[in-house]
């Protein structure tokens, strides 16, 4: 009998949550149709790099393209980085520094975006313009580098990824060291009772029995990075061209939605194709939570843990 | 610097703590080679701190510290020339509660030589087949080696780890209660196991069964309160203790 009660009571919050993501899909689509059916438009708006609303071209794949390449660069800047502290966190690290640390990079997790993209605005983009880009220019061993050409001022993917990769830094350190932790120590004393060192222990033992986890980490904050707005709008210059270098501008999804959702009531279809936007932003993020559901599944059932 | 070596393990005025905690108390032994040595003792007593500081398990610990000598084919394992990888090759472990890698079962056997230098497979594959048949688990296994250890029994999951131990090809072999988590017939197993091994090893077993111990050994060391009370040949301790603990211990009133 009070289990029934409970069991309603606590329904209606499940009930409820799931419903909202199922609403607000619904809805995305909803508006989204319009550009999809229209002959300007269709799903091949996905694969079109132009967009000029006032030419009636919804071209998306500027955006979707801009939004990879920083996702790209943050993961390839974060990744290693974050699982490299995790191991030292979890696995060298003295107890009372441990501590410390780790709050610090809980802190740095709930440091609100704006205040990363103004920091990056104010010191990065011209570090950026003034010192980075003429240096790895003149200098003959990186001038040569095609990801390093071209004139700028500093608003580029090359600082959008940089941002994106410090914001995503604490959530892989964090999930990671919780992954590295959760490894039973009775692994570890197997491993040096066969004369490994801690070293040969932490990477051969530790990392291969958390890489369900320590996946998860990476695609969750894959979603987490395509889908970051405020810091990449201030720093990646917004600019409608394909980045051919780490030093052009480039315009995310979340970017075009944010900048022109104010004054697109103008078109219908304009309005419709940034709700394109958002739900190809979706999808993405659904996929990514999926992909790493099915990783840690397979990576468990390799790994005999389930 | 070599002194006459008698036995491979030899334990002189050994005392250990933990931070103030004293837990074993000057302890002085002989191990004898290709025979198996139970440790008894009642819960407590300090027998898994003893296994682990013969192969210095314990350093791993922040607040553990050692006075005495432990001499391993003559040698001072805590000396300032001791290389602590070099020893645990040499002193395998079986834990209390089986504890495989999860990998597969191939690549758990393949582990201990791999770190020691053994990187080719045509070498690697006659180890993995000679280890798992000498921890008698070879026929069970052959057709899926490939699978990952922690499908396998409990039983099988020890005498896997068993195998990995063997591996590298220690001379000595430190059990933690190796059945003590186990069925009774994957138990059984395991101690025609042991007995089978101690032709070739120098096994130390750690053990809170007094029947395991009879059954098992063929010397037997008594702990009482980080204390040896009592270190003998098995068959002499079992017909007669001389202290009256070690009879108090194994006629079960103490335990």
């Amino acid at each position: 009998m009070q289990d029934a009660v409970g069991k309603f009571v606590l329904l209606v919050p499940a009930f409820a949550g799931s419903a909202l993501i199922i609403l607000i899909l619904t809805f995305l689509w909803y508006e989204a149709t319009p550009i999809f059916l229209a002959p300007q438009g269709g799903p091949s708006i996905v694969i079109q790099p132009i967009w000029d609303p006032n030419r009636d071209l919804y071209g998306i794949a500027l955006f979707i393209l801009g939004s990879f390449i920083c996702t790209f660069l943050a993961i390839a800047m974060a990744v290693p980085l974050g699982i490299g502290a995790a191991v030292f966190l979890s696995e060298f690290c003295p107890p009372r520094i441990r501590t410390s640390l780790r709050m610090i990079v809980e802190m740095m997790a709930a440091i609100p975006s704006i205040v990363y993209g103004l920091w990056a605005y104010i010191v990065m983009v011209p570090w950026i313009k003034n010192s980075f880009a003429p240096a790895v220019q003149s200098n003959p061993l990186t001038a040569w580098m095609p990801w390093f050409q071209g004139s700028t001022n500093g608003l580029s993917v090359l600082a959008g990824g940089t941002i994106l990769a410090i914001m995503l830094l604490p959530t892989v350190v964090a999930v990671s060291d919780d992954a590295l932790r959760s490894v039973p120590s009775s692994y570890r004393e197997a491993s040096l009772a066969l004369g490994a060192t801690k070293t040969e222990t932490a990477v051969k033992i530790v990392v291969s029995a958390a890489i369900p986890g320590i996946g998860a980490a990476i695609v969750l904050s894959l979603g987490r990075a395509v889908g970051e707005t405020m810091a990449v709008l201030m720093v990646t210059g917004n600019s409608l061209q394909i980045p051919f270098t780490l030093l052009d501008p480039a315009y995310v999804m979340t970017s075009i939605i944010t900048n022109q959702l104010g004054y697109a009531f103008v078109f219908p279809l304009w309005r419709s194709a940034l709700f394109a936007v958002a739900f190809v932003l979706l999808m993405m993020s659904v996929s990514f939570t999926v992909i790493a559901k099915w990783f840690v599944k397979w990576g468990m059932k390799t790994r005999g843990l389930v | 610097m070599m002194t006459a070596r008698t036995h491979q393990i030899e334990v002189y005025d050994l005392s250990t703590w933990f931070g103030p905690k004293a837990v074993l108390k000057n302890i002085t032994c002989h191990f004898s080679d290709n025979a198996v040595t139970a440790i008894m003792g009642p819960s407590g007593c300090g027998k898994s701190t003893f296994l682990r500081t013969i192969n210095r398990l314990n350093d791993m610990i922040g607040n553990f510290r050692m006075k005495g000598k432990i001499l391993l084919e003559g040698e001072d394992i805590y000396g300032p020339q001791a290389n602590v990888y070099e020893l645990r090759r040499k002193i395998g472990m079986v834990f209390q509660r089986p504890n495989p890698f999860p990998m597969s079962i191939r690549d758990n056997v393949k582990y201990g030589p791999r770190l020691h230098g053994v990187k080719d497979d045509n070498e690697l594959d006659p180890i993995v087949e000679k280890s798992l048949k000498r921890a008698a688990l070879w026929d069970e296994v052959k057709d899926g080696l490939d699978e990952p250890a922690p499908n396998l029994s409990g039983g099988q999951q020890q005498r896997l780890c068993i195998a990995r131990a063997l591996s590298v090809d220690p001379p000595v072999l430190l059990m933690d209660e190796p059945v003590s988590s186990l069925d009774p017939i994957s138990a059984q197993k395991i101690e025609n196991l042991i007995v089978e091994l101690k032709k070739d090893y120098t096994i130390i077993m750690v053990t809170h069964n007094v029947q395991q111990a009879f059954r098992v050994s063929d010397q037997a060391a008594f702990l009482y309160l980080g204390e040896l009370i009592e270190f003998d040949k098995t068959r002499r301790i079992a017909e007669a203790p001389a202290d009256e603990r070690t009879e108090a211990f194994i006629t079960g009133r103490i335990g």
